[in-house]
């Protein structure tokens, strides 16, 4: 284990932290990123950036109301519009498809009906009513405008605490609005309740957001009949999974489509699986037999594409009175919306195996519910379960305060030490290499928690609100299983040396050419840029990128594939140098005899015998020199972090200003120790976002209220402090020690933000427990306290 | 053009606007009346008792002008409020008056100046107040024939200050509410005139008449003057529109937050300049 942190100096950046033992030339350096020479110069290609000869323009037309029957749609005039090619309706298209179910949907699960285009009731505001192509996109929108249309309105479902209720159906096909329970009762608990010293109750809510890419979703599909043939340019996190979509819904073999990535411009869970605007769009361009583009707009982007984090978690804790946890008991319900993303309605296991967190809870009893709503369909969102850490670190500094305790010593008190593990939590998670402990004293320190409690009190003393907010949690990475359990990668030294690896993954901000290129350098013994990724078509299937899964699942494919390569670069030149394999190492791509330099050959000279010299291989080596390797990863590897930070707030105006925010955490031996501080960085932004500005609430008819950047507020440049890293690394017991990284920052930063903006409350009797923390509830929440 | 398209027509300014209305399909015209090359409509001037600037100037340029520093600061300490830097570098003071965003900057502070309008059509030149200008949410007494030329800003006689406070979700959002004052005293450090407008309270910018002569016979500083009192003064009765962004109350409570700190900075500056002009 190692650990270190530094100031947020920039100076300081390229320096990196203590190398950890398994440091390479390239991998555990802050090597800078090799994608950002295009993308900082305005290079990058997106989806939008695709032209294709004869290509085409979509579309759609989406419901304005929440629920609706449509009594007529006319698409006639919009027809006959000069430039229209076809408009195209439930009709022509929701036979195709008959259910909106991912390669990962286990099959006895709940699956939305599979309408592409509404059939003749709509569902929820933005619901893809009709789909109109056109020679360009301002046609088509022109178009939109001349389809005639009328709606019978009626009841919709749009408060999701009272959809399991409700005699309104959003899916009268299903008969029910629950879309999934379960519930894990412990008989043991009410006898830890009654004799408990304090037990504390409080419901916690978490408020609709949106992933919010920069790029929006878009496709471009091109279907060329005779040549049986399927290209599509698209903005995603899985290549493979698009492609599997692809050929079920057009009916075709997978290896008759192509998907060729580009740049993605950010994801953040939003690009995994296809939806029903994305299979209209495949239908269309089938059906036309030209290239046919769909960008979505932002206002589709807010309304239609999906949401996330509408959750209310109730938790129970009893704690003694030292303040151990004694148990606690958790229900769950959050909003899967009307079409959730994914095709299925979201599943809760997760979040309560995820809540003992990073703490002795002896005992857990749980209960989770997913309802439907006429509201845009819940998808996944960096860290979809961690309601968990939202509900539980709020719980335990209100436990801390009800005790009277300090909620720095009450996490001491039950945080695990490194001393017992491995740990069996009550869910049944086995923790081996975490360092939750060691994490939080890091976190302390950098924040300086002591010398802050002195400051916090003279500030209190002059009527100033200063908080400091902790938020401890335990993030599953890289979780293999079904779909998910392996990666494939080939790597191949190309005739002149040059080395190329392939991959199913789907980089979308993940830095994922140049960590990869790192690791197989090191690996090969050859310099980082004469490696390249390449991703999606013809690339061996995965399931892509997401789920913090690249480094562990890809990166072990591409470890493995490439130490097969070394292997045979070491053969063949030892063939070459007249030496013995064993004697022969591979550096700075060059191969020669360890003790005499000179005698040497570059990897070039070694390629070129293995391709275009087959005479001069050894006996029993293969021509070429590529490998395909798949890593099958273990279930689950366990990251942890602690986060920290300061914040004051203006009494005046409700305004919060976050002064410092430190992160210190342990994903193992890190590949690159800047990109993962960039992956937290960002996550922690997320985070921020959702405890104090991102909202997208419907009003009480299910219109949504934020359907531009004006009025969905993301946090900017100007309001996200200064971050300061830490890290603890204990590396895992994967090839490399590596640990995912890229969705803790979102999973640690709301509740850690919420808890400082309470701590600043204290004075005035405030405790906040639904976000989010907007200068409005802070106000109206001091305005009743004072009313009191 | 305006007098022979009429509703067909829009000028375009800085287009930062109207463009986003045209792009979002919630208005559209056929014929866009291009305001950026004609340059008889841009710059500002020193007329004596005030400024005149012209209706192209872009937001960036009154931000940066030294004359409107020296003789309309109120305007330039608002102008830093204004969106972003690259909304500024297009924005134009004449949009910014015409489109009459119930939450914009200059419309408050042309409220709070007494600003007049130039207003010119085929039918001629008029010069309005600012208090006719406004009518209500993105609505002016403009008739469609006319196009704003230029708006005239008067001095304020020494010592006296301003100050511009107000409140958004982020930097460069449009304020939730915000307040311009400025106050005039005598040499006696007396408050003698006085003036608050508030954005984001009603559709058009509100003059706090009440609090204004609240005001007025305090001293500036260290005296009788209670922010506080005037702030709530000047939010009484009031009935401040309700959003996704902050409540009815909410706006009526920090409003009154808002302008009580911005009349103890404008008073605080006010008697600073008399200091600075006894040193002359
Ligand atoms: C992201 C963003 C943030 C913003 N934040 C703010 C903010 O915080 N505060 C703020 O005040 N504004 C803000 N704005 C708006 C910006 O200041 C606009 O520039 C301003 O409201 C309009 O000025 P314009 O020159 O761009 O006018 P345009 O958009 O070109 O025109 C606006 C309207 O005024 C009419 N018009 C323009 N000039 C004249 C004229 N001379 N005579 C008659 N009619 C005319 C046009 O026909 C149109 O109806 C923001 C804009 C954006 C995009």
């Amino acid at each position: 284990m190692t650990r270190g942190y530094r100031s947020p100096d920039p100076a300081a950046v390229s320096t990196g932290v203590e190398a950890s033992e398994a440091a390479g030339r390239f991998v555990g350096q802050s090597v800078k990123r090799v994608e950002d020479r295009r993308l900082v110069a305005g290079y990058g290609q997106y989806v939008d950036d695709v032209r294709l000869p004869g290509m085409l323009h979509a579309a759609f037309l989406r419901s304005d109301l929440a629920r609706a029957r449509v009594r007529r749609l006319d698409t006639t005039a919009a027809a006959g519009l000069d430039g229209v090619v076809a408009v195209l309706t439930a009709e022509d298209l929701n036979h195709y498809v008959d259910s909106l179910r991912s390669s990962v949907n286990p099959p006895d699960l709940a699956i939305v009906p599979g309408h592409v285009l509404a059939p003749g009731d709509v569902r929820f505001v933005g619901d893809p009513v009709a789909l109109v192509v056109a020679e360009d996109r301002y046609l088509a929108e022109d178009a939109l405008e001349l389809i005639d249309i009328d709606y019978e309105p009626l009841a919709p479902v749009v408060d999701y605490e009272q959809a399991a209720g409700s005699p309104h159906l959003v899916h009268p096909e299903l008969g029910t609005n629950l879309g999934a329970s379960g519930s894990g009762p412990d008989p043991g608990l009410a006898r830890v309740f009654e004799s408990a010293h304090l037990v504390v109750t409080e419901t916690f809510h978490q408020q609709r957001q949106c992933n919010m890419p920069m790029e929006t979703r878009g496709l471009v599909a091109h279907w060329q009949r005779h040549a049986g043939r399927l290209d599509l340019w698209a903005s995603t996190q899985s290549p493979h999974e698009l492609a599997f979509t692809a050929a079920r819904v057009l009916q075709i073999g997978e290896h008759q489509v192509r998907v060729h990535m580009g740049d993605v411009g950010g994801a953040f869970g939003q690009k995994v699986y296809s939806g029903r605007d994305e299979m209209a769009v495949l239908l269309a361009a089938r059906d036309l037999g030209r290239a046919v583009k769909w960008i979505e707009d932002r206002r589709e982007n807010l309304m239609a594409s999906n949401s996330a984090r509408v959750d209310r978690l109730t938790v129970t804790m009893a704690v003694d009175a030292d303040g151990r946890i004694l148990g606690a008991e958790i229900d769950h319900l959050s909003d899967s919306g009307a079409y959730p993303l994914g095709g299925a309605p979201a599943k809760s296991a997760q979040l309560v195996s995820m809540f003992p967190g990073p703490y002795r809870i002896p005992r857990l009893g749980w209960s989770t519910a997913t309802v439907f709503t006429n509201t845009v369909g819940r998808g996944a969102y960096r860290g979809p379960w961690q309601m968990e850490t939202v509900g539980r670190e709020m719980m335990i500094d209100l436990a801390a305060q009800r005790l009277g305790m300090d909620p720095l010593d009450f996490r001491r008190r039950n945080v695990i030490e490194r001393a017992e593990l491995p740990h069996t939590t009550a869910t049944g998670r086995v923790y081996e290499q975490i360092s939750p402990a060691e994490t939080l004293e890091q976190a302390a320190e950098m924040i300086g928690y002591h010398s802050f409690r002195a400051e916090q009190a003279e500030a209190r003393a002059r009527g100033r609100l200063l908080g400091l907010g902790l938020s401890l949690f335990i993030e599953p990475t890289s979780m293999g299983r079904g779909a998910l359990g392996a990666e494939g990668a080939v790597v191949r030294v190309e005739p002149d040396g040059t080395v190329t690896v392939s991959m199913g993954t789907g980089a979308h901000g993940q830095s994922l050419e140049t960590t990869i290129a790192q690791v197989v350098a090191d690996e090969l013994g050859v310099e980082m840029e004469r490696v390249i990724l390449r991703q999606g078509d013809g690339t061996p299937y995965g399931f892509g990128t997401g789920g913090s899964r690249s480094a562990v699942i890809a990166g072990g494919a591409a470890r493995a594939a490439a130490s097969e390569v070394r292997a045979r670069i070491g053969r063949i030149a030892a063939h070459l140098l007249e030496a013995a394999p064993e004697d022969v190492i591979v550096d700075r791509g060059s191969a020669f005899v360890a003790g005499t330099p000179a005698r040497q050959v570059s990897v070039a000279e070694v390629a070129d015998a293995a391709y275009r010299r087959p005479e001069s291989l050894p006996e029993g080596v293969p021509e070429g020199l590529e490998h395909t390797a798949r890593y099958r990863a273990p279930e689950v590897t366990h990251s942890n972090a602690a986060h920290a930070c300061i914040c004051e707030i203006d009494s005046g105006t409700g305004v919060v200003r976050i002064l410092k925010y430190v992160v210190s955490e342990d994903c193992g031996n890190m590949v690159n120790p800047m990109i993962v501080e960039g992956q937290i960085a960002g996550g922690v932004v997320q985070g921020v976002g959702g405890a104090l500005y991102e909202w997208a609430p419907y009003d009480a008819d299910g219109n949504p209220r934020a359907t531009t950047l004006l009025d969905y507020v993301m946090p900017t440049a100007a309001e996200v402090p200064i971050l300061e890293h830490g890290h603890v690394v204990t590396p895992s017991d994967t090839p490399g020690g590596h640990k995912g990284v890229g969705e803790g920052g979102a999973i640690g930063a709301p509740a850690c933000v919420v808890n400082a903006v309470n701590d600043a409350l204290g004075p005035l009797g405030i405790r906040l427990s639904r976000q989010p923390l907007t200068p409005d509830t802070i106000i109206s929440a001091i305005a009743e306290a004072e009313s009191r | 053009m305006l007098a022979e398209y009429g509703d067909e027509a829009k000028p375009l300014a800085g287009g930062q606007s109207l463009v986003p209305m045209l792009a979002m399909r919630l208005a559209r015209f056929d014929h866009l009346i291009d305001l950026n090359n004609l340059g008889e409509l841009t710059g500002v001037e020193h007329t004596g008792d005030g400024l005149r600037i012209g209706a192209m100037t872009r937001q960036a340029t009154i931000g940066a002008d030294p004359l409107v520093a020296s003789h309309a600061p109120l305007l330039a300490m608002a102008t830093t409020h204004i969106g972003h830097f690259q909304i500024r570098n297009r924005g134009t003071v004449g949009g910014s008056l015409a489109h009459a965003d119930p939450a914009a900057e200059y419309p408050a502070v042309a409220a709070a100046l007494g600003a007049k309008l130039e207003v010119a059509s085929v039918r001629g030149t008029r010069l309005m107040e600012a208090a006719d200008f406004f009518e209500g949410a993105f609505a002016t007494s403009l008739d469609g024939d006319e196009l704003v030329v230029a708006a005239r800003f008067p001095t304020w006689d020494d010592p006296s200050g301003f100050a511009f406070e107000e409140v958004a979700r982020r930097e460069g959002d449009f304020a939730l509410v915000g307040a311009a004052v400025g106050v005039g005293m005598d040499t006696a450090g007396i408050i003698r005139r006085a003036s608050i407008a508030m954005l984001g309270v009603g559709g058009a910018p509100v003059r706090c008449t009440e609090a204004e002569t609240a005001l007025l016979g305090c001293m500036a500083v260290g005296g009788d003057l209670d922010e506080a009192d005037i702030g709530r003064l000047a939010l009484a009765g009031s009935e401040p529109t309700d959003d996704i962004h902050a409540s009815s109350s909410y706006r009526r409570r920090v409003g009154a937050v808002i302008v009580a700190r911005a009349v103890a900075a404008a008073a605080r500056r006010a008697v600073e300049s008399s200091r600075e002009g006894c040193d002359v």
